[in-house]
């Protein structure tokens, strides 16, 4: 899976938590996920689990720590994909 | 040192399905998944254990300028008694928090005394951020007073000792 693909499966998983349309359509790997896309911290866990089902991988919570925006969400799918 | 954090819960309720499989793992200790199947209200349960957590991460996130998204390392202590206890790798947070049918709200401080001098604030006093923390301007001095504030659905609170 490329980058590309990556980011637009990325994209559909958070679409049903985001608060903020105008931030999502011209998300960057710079959008925070609370911040830009103002989802509640509380449904960060549902993007974790969808994430999980979706890619197929097991998210840490050393993993989960850090994925606050769209770039350390891309580097952990990545690192994951990449050590299946 | 302070932080808060309010759930309104009809709006959780309609936002939130925890009873999904593998969400109260990703939050919860052992020992306070275990509160909330015990629990007579486990919906109540859920929510008031995660508003104590994000009570008491406002101030680590205030104290240490980190940014982290890690609700199990919050845990959670003397849950039934009128001040509770948050820890987060060794430091305590104090926590007092209030139930009614519509709203979780905790008030987290770092010094137990502090909970004899809150004061709830609202948008007509003059709040400033910066780098997206709160503070009030204290008037006639340069000073500024660090506050909180949540909002979820129908509700907001300010707080700030006094
Ligand atoms: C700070 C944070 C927890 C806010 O929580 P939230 O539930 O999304 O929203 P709330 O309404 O409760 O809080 C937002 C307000 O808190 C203020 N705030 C941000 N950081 C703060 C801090 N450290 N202390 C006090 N207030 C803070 C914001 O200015 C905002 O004010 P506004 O309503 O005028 O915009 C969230 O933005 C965040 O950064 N989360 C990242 C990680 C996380 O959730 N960790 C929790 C478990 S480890």
């Amino acid at each position: 899976m490329n980058k590309e693909e990556t980011i637009t499966k990325l994209k559909e998983i958070i679409k049903p938590y985001i608060n903020n349309v105008e931030a999502f359509e011209n998300l960057t790997e710079a959008t925070d996920f609370i911040v830009d896309l103002n989802i509640n911290s509380a449904n960060l866990i549902d993007i974790m689990l969808d994430l999980e089902d979706a890619f197929v991988i097991d998210i840490e919570n050393q993993d989960m720590e850090k994925m606050l925006d769209v770039k350390a969400a891309l580097e952990i799918i990545e690192i994951k994909l990449a050590n299946k | 040192m302070i932080g808060n954090d309010i759930v309104d819960l009809a709006l959780a309720l309609k936002e939130s399905n925890w009873k999904r499989k593998g969400y109260l793992a990703k939050i919860f200790t052992k020992l306070e998944q275990l509160l909330i199947i015990k629990s007579e209200n486990p919906d109540n349960m859920v929510w008031n254990l995660w508003s104590r957590k994000e009570a008491a991460y406002k101030i680590f996130n205030r104290n240490t300028e980190v940014k982290i998204y890690n609700p199990i390392q919050f845990k959670c202590y003397d849950t039934y008694k009128s001040i509770g206890k948050v820890m987060n790798n060794g430091v305590v947070y104090y926590t007092k928090t209030e139930i009614n049918l519509d709203y979780i709200h905790t008030v987290s401080v770092l010094n137990i005394t502090d909970f004899e001098s809150i004061k709830l604030l609202n948008r007509t006093n003059e709040i400033i951020k910066i780098e997206g923390i709160p503070y009030l301007k204290v008037a006639n001095n340069k000073e500024m007073n660090p506050i909180s504030i949540s909002n979820h659905g129908r509700f907001e609170k300010i707080v700030s000792l006094f």
